[in-house]
């Protein structure tokens, strides 16, 4: 069945034409249970073949939180790329693929006694810390391992602040250094984070400053480091263009250049940037309601099981399968399919109108999505389909 | 004047065109048919407010489309040629004094009917008595064909995300090679080699999964937006570039010259799959 959708304009600036070509070709052609998430691959290899690409003695470690999905990893894997991982269950995934120790890094500031364990008897030895207990945590499981200590930067500007929850200020992060060293670890190096889809590309600014100020601190201390993680950030696009990965990194490897010794190891890991773009979810419109002056629309995607971000102030473009005129279009409030009056995904959305049954299409929407969902009021999380390029390469 | 603005979605440039008058408007049941008259470019064909063709300078396009593979096979005979309700590079093919039998398969009558009052220039070929006109779509027709007796088949379709993509599957140029003679060959337009040339790596790609032989030409076409308009041919066993008819046939761009510099060279080809091509 060919389905028609009403692409507009200002889609072409947020999903690239092959993709969607590629979405909608596999439209055609499936029987369509809805909602599952479609990830084109050719797009996150190229995003990949991005990231890092105007960072001297840069290394990439995906954030494998944005989106753990199993076709996912081994796509990634076969791109040889680093992992970023905060649990034992990511761990387990990325152990059954083979990968090896010292492609994998831990960045979460406070880690899971089990979690560290399973980390030790797999070999890795990078991890992140910012408070004294975490070192000894290290120091009892993982002894001599390579820790980098979170330093707290300004968030603003990112639209997924984390700055609050962890980081340490400066003077702190230097006695923990220290700290690390005195208990026998080996401390390597700073990482900082500027926020999760950070437009705002003067947080690296002040970011690596503050990172530079903690060097020589540490260097006073005779403590020698080599290694800065940068952390993520790079924004992606949604319902606008943002500042490109080559700007961002451009300025931040002139900023490294400048701050830091010549021979310093970068480590990037973003996540977002890798997988968000990519993919483009698929859900059917359940339902509509004319409720006093507002134009609702279900559909079978919502808060619980896929789209928690939209809480948080992320808004997503759709393109609507629809059989009426461009020209009419309606203002909708877009609701998910469960009981919970706070399943509100998206408020003044003008679309052309869809019927009930329809599809919509959100784009942009790989990144912390499905890692999100759960099973609320019975709806199942959605699956993951990488389209992929079958046959000769 | 009012001005006519193209709506391409793709397109990162638009296009406006003066109208001296609207000479038709009407929603078939698949799109939304235009015909309106312009100082420079005459008459022109708008389907789903974007330019298919101009009196004056559709003849880049139909003979780019058709003479090529046309020339490059050793002697075709039965052709297909699906879309181009217009009439346009069935025209053309009918240039060809031993083809035999044209299949002409377009998804919408309105588009020819209005072509024949609007654009006889242009359509005057459908009614050949070699041409079959079957009005259904292009991809269930190849998918009907049975036997593999065509010689060439040529799609002349519209925006390739719309309603078109059908003809640009990996199944559908599956069911297409398997019609196809042995050295049969196969010709699509597959947009702006400046501006998509991610869809142009897409298609080729996905013929390349299907026939042995893939190549890719382009034409300068003014009305397309980025106008630097690729071709994408393929072919079970002969080459596309090399000429094995001498052009004896009337043509006002199209000949053996053309035929051979319209082919991208090698090394800017291999760039753009390796895609280290980046404008």
């Amino acid at each position: 069945m060919l389905r028609t959708f009403k692409v507009e304009k200002f889609h072409a600036s947020i999903i690239p034409e092959s993709t969607l070509f590629k979405v909608l070709k596999y439209l055609d052609k499936e029987v369509i249970e809805t909602p599952f998430l479609l990830i084109d691959s050719e797009m996150i290899k190229e995003k990949v073949s991005m990231i890092g690409r105007h960072i001297r003695n840069s290394k990439i470690f995906y954030a494998v939180k944005a989106n753990p999905d199993i076709e996912i990893l081994k796509f990634l894997n076969e791109l040889n790329l680093g992992f970023e991982i905060s649990s034992e269950g990511e761990l387990e995934i990325l152990s059954s693929l083979g990968v090896e120790p010292e492609r994998i890094i831990s960045s979460n500031p406070v880690k899971s006694l089990k979690f560290l364990k399973m980390a030790a008897k797999y070999g890795i030895h990078f991890f992140s810390y910012d408070s004294v207990d975490e070192v000894d945590k290290l120091t009892k499981v993982v002894p001599h391992c390579n820790v980098y200590v979170r330093l707290s930067v300004p968030n603003e500007g990112s639209e997924w602040p984390l700055s609050k929850k962890f980081g340490v200020e400066l003077d702190e992060a230097a006695t923990l250094l220290t700290y690390a060293k005195d208990k026998g670890l080996n401390p390597v190096g700073i990482t900082f984070h500027v926020g999760s889809q950070c437009t705002n590309v003067y947080n690296w600014n002040i970011a690596l400053d503050k990172a530079k100020a903690l060097w020589e601190l540490a260097e006073r201390n005779k403590i020698k480091l080599t290694l800065l993680n940068i952390g993520g950030g790079y924004p992606i696009k949604y319902t606008k263009n943002v500042v490109s990965i080559e700007t961002i990194e451009k300025n931040v490897n002139n900023l490294i250049y400048d701050k830091f010794p010549k021979n310093i190891e970068i480590h990037i890991e973003p996540g977002r940037a890798v997988v968000g773009e990519a993919g483009i979810f698929v859900a059917t419109v359940i339902g509509k309601a004319q409720r006093s002056d507002e134009e609702w629309l279900y559909i079978d995607i919502g808060v619980f099981n896929g789209l928690m971000e939209s809480v948080g102030g992320i808004k997503y473009s759709y393109i609507v399968e629809s059989y009426k005129h461009t020209k009419y279009k309606k203002r909708y409030t877009i609701a998910g399919p469960s009981c919970d009056s706070f399943d509100v995904i998206d408020k003044n959305v003008t679309l052309p109108e869809p019927d009930t049954g329809n599809l919509i299409l959100i784009l942009s929407s790989g990144a912390y999505t499905v890692s999100y969902a759960s099973e609320f009021n019975g709806f199942s999380i959605p699956k993951t389909i990488l389209i992929q390029r079958k046959g000769k390469r | 004047m009012i001005k006519f603005f193209e709506k391409a979605p793709y397109a990162p440039v638009e296009y406006s065109y003066d109208v001296e008058e609207i000479l038709y408007k009407e929603k078939s049941k698949f799109q939304e048919i235009i015909v309106i008259k312009n100082p420079h470019f005459g008459k022109m064909l708008i389907l789903d407010d974007v330019v298919q063709l101009t009196e004056r300078d559709e003849f880049f396009y139909h003979e780019m489309l058709t003479h090529v593979i046309m020339h490059a096979h050793p002697h075709p005979k039965k052709v297909i040629v699906i879309g181009g309700g217009d009439g346009g590079t069935v025209r053309e093919v009918l240039k060809h004094k031993n083809v035999e039998k044209i299949y002409f398969v377009e998804i919408d009558e309105e588009v020819i009917n209005v072509s024949k009052k609007f654009f006889p220039t242009v359509s005057y070929g459908i009614d050949d008595p070699r041409v079959e006109i079957k009005i259904m779509d292009g991809a269930e027709f190849i998918l009907k064909k049975k036997s593999a007796d065509i010689d060439a088949v040529i799609v002349d379709s519209t925006d390739i995300i719309g309603f078109a993509r059908s003809l640009y599957t990996t199944d559908f140029f599956t069911t297409l090679r398997d019609c196809l003679t042995d050295e049969g060959m196969f010709v699509t337009h597959s947009e702006s080699f400046h501006f998509h040339m991610d869809m142009v790596i897409e298609i080729q790609e996905t013929l390349k999964k299907v026939f042995p032989v893939v190549d890719l030409y382009t034409a300068p076409i003014a009305t397309y937006p980025g106008n630097w308009w690729s071709f994408s041919c393929a072919s079970k066993k002969y080459g596309c570039r090399e000429i094995r008819r001498i052009p004896e046939i009337e043509t006002k761009f199209y000949d053996s010259e053309i035929h051979l510099q319209s082919f991208v060279p090698e090394r800017l080809y291999e760039k753009l799959l390796n895609k280290t091509l980046k404008w």
